[in-house]
């Protein structure tokens, strides 16, 4: 009601046409009433989710003949993916089903691990930094805080992976990697620098911003009147922080957590820029040296081979199953934030 | 209401100047050009010299993105001319006309710490099939410690000219990092003692790697111009069926005029 007054009032202020016109123009200059407002707005909102759709379903198409020669071990460890890419690229324009054989599983790997690593460091580093904002800052730290936060969290990707190769893959490169631990790798895999560590540190440094943005907004609207109540009951103000206000944002870390996952399993190009571009699994077993080995994710493996896009026809499946399965994957991860949230509604702050 | 108005009016006259702007630039012809990376710096400055001669009558639009991303555009005619910095391969899609504008060496490079003055076909081949992977196996290397390869992702020309012309089509061995472009490349390989890297010899010559000679012969400009340096490799440009119309005229003053000539041996190899 409140909105259709207010246009109502703005066009009786600008003196609307005459009646009798009653051409296309002079009706949308006439003040809209409720229904044409709805009707207007539910089907613009309706032509986004048609595009959400018919994205979907022109990714999934396209993805379909990889899926259709491989089965679901598509997902699967098996062989060198460096080989089986290069066999797809040089197949012929109608390629025989050999051609479309892949085993993703090394770049699905690189995936959760990065993004796993990223969203563990950065999910402590957030609350505590967001407690502190909020809880124990002084008001003008406060504020300054807040605005830094928000300049990082929007710093555009290629900046933090122009950082990673023009500074922290050589630091590690002439610090961290010894000649003799190369050595040891040097018929499996090279170490450059560019590797897990610079990725997970840097995909860190990109997510928590975000999710202490997000933390900080929620903390501000826990009713001051809930720790006033904590404080009359004489707990002192640690506890009250972990006992009242931090239960009451449990919801709000949750959605900051999936929207950070998201983001970060999403993250090509710095990804690509950092880690060494090449189809490999860093394997746990090599002790210290596996946070220094290379590898790839499902989005830079499809910065990587961008080229291939339009090409030949069993790359091109390839790429779009990454995307594909991209997509799937923020899916779920919204899905599962929400069934994440259900128990804890109990204790929101805002409905 | 006023704000709706202001919006319509600003939208109409985005539309207006929108449909203004191409009417005008179509009094002229436009080139569009996608492609090679490695390219670009040559078409670039032909495509600005030939502006200039024809007083803006023909204006250009160049892209990059890789070999590869020019054949698919120009033959899906996204594109009036593709530039390709490979031979055509079978696996191209048929009725594509491959002009050959330049030529190119390919230089092996190394980091500055590690300046080898030269490589041999056989030590090349051992070095970047990963059967060699110290560079204490590698007489006249500065440095010590493993050998880190630096190599292109799978679709980029200049890593098909470079297998055909140092190994005999042989392929990099696995071990090595696929860079997407390069300047990513050229990037790995300065920030790494260890590192051996192919860049075409515009790249090589930029003062940020050492370019290796190949079997003896220093990979620079004037060797490669005289002939004496061997692996080079040529630029196309490559129109959907024959030239024709403004692309063609570009395409045939490329290969016929002194001053396009002039710009080509600036930093590379006249057809």
């Amino acid at each position: 009601m409140s909105k259709s007054a207010l246009i109502g009032s703005g066009g009786e202020r600008e003196g609307g046409p005459p009646p009798s016109r009653s051409t296309l123009l002079a009706r949308l200059r006439k003040p809209w009433p409720d229904h044409r407002a709805e009707r207007t707005l539910g089907a613009v909102s309706l032509l986004v989710c048609l595009c959400v759709l018919f994205m979907i379903a022109f990714v999934a198409a396209r993805a379909w003949p990889t899926f259709e020669h491989n089965g679901l071990v598509w997902l699967g460890p098996g062989g060198s993916l460096g080989t089986q890419f290069e066999n797809m690229l040089n197949a012929p324009s109608h390629p025989p089903a050999s051609a479309y054989h892949v085993r993703a599983w090394t770049i699905i790997y690189g995936t959760l691990l990065v993004t796993g690593l990223a969203v563990l460091l950065a999910l402590p580093l957030a609350v505590l930094c967001a407690i502190f904002i909020v809880e124990l800052a002084p008001p003008a730290l406060r504020r300054t805080m807040i605005r830094v936060v928000r300049l990082l969290a929007s710093v555009p990707s290629v900046i933090w992976g122009l950082l990673g190769i023009l500074v922290l893959v050589p630091f590690v490169l002439n610090h961290f990697i010894t000649n003799a631990e190369r050595t040891s790798l040097q018929s499996t895999v090279e170490l450059t620098g560019a590797g897990l560590a610079v990725a997970v540190v840097l995909l860190t440094l990109m997510i928590a911003p975000i999710m202490i943005a997000l933390i900080c907004d929620a903390l501000g609207a826990v009713p001051a009147a809930w720790r006033e109540g904590a404080a009359a009951l004489g707990v002192n103000r640690l506890r009250a922080i972990r006992a009242v206000t931090l239960r009451a944002v449990r919801p709000a870390i949750v959605a900051a957590t999936v929207l950070a996952t998201a983001r970060a399993l999403g993250e090509a190009i710095m990804i690509s820029m950092v880690s060494g571009s090449i189809f490999f699994a860093p394997r746990p077993g090599d002790g210290v040296v596996f946070f220094f080995e290379p590898l790839r994710t499902l989005a830079s493996t499809i910065v990587d081979n961008r080229e291939g896009l339009g090409g030949a026809p069993a790359l091109n499946s390839t790429l779009y199953a990454c995307a594909l399965l991209l997509l799937f994957s923020v899916f779920v991860l919204s899905v599962a934030g929400y069934l994440v949230k259900l128990p804890l509604r109990k204790y929101q702050v805002r409905g | 209401m006023r704000r709706i108005r202001r919006i319509a009016a600003s939208l109409a006259a985005v539309t207006l100047i929108g449909s203004a702007v191409p009417a005008i630039a179509s009094a002229a012809s436009v080139i569009t050009i996608s492609g090679a990376t490695a390219s670009f710096p040559l078409v670039q400055a032909l495509a600005h010299k030939y502006s200039k001669l024809l007083h803006n009558r023909v204006t250009f639009h160049i892209s990059q993105g890789g070999a590869q991303i020019g054949v698919n555009d120009v033959a899906a005619g996204r594109v009036t001319i593709g530039d390709v910095s490979r031979d055509p391969l079978p696996t191209d899609p048929v009725g594509l006309d491959f002009y050959p504008i330049a030529k190119y060496a390919i230089c092996i490079v190394t980091n500055k710490a590690n300046p080898i003055s030269s490589l041999s076909e056989a030590q090349v081949q051992a070095i970047f099939t990963g059967k060699d992977r110290e560079w204490s196996q590698i007489p006249g290397a500065g440095v010590s410690g493993p050998i880190d390869l630096i190599s292109r992702t799978s679709t980029a020309g200049v890593l098909t000219n470079f297998k055909s012309l140092f190994l005999a089509n042989k392929s990099v061995s696995k071990l090595g990092a696929e860079k997407p472009s390069e300047g990513l490349l050229e990037q790995a390989v300065e920030g790494d003692h260890n590192a051996i890297g192919f860049l075409s010899n515009y790249r090589a010559d930029q003062g940020t790697v050492n370019p290796v000679g190949f079997d003896g012969v220093g990979c620079t400009l004037a060797n490669a111009t005289s002939g004496q340096y061997v692996p080079v490799a040529k630029f196309y440009e490559v129109t959907k069926g024959r030239a024709t119309g403004a692309a063609a005229k570009f395409i045939s003053w490329i290969t016929s005029s002194k001053a396009a000539k002039k710009i080509v041996s600036t930093e590379w190899i006249p057809v």
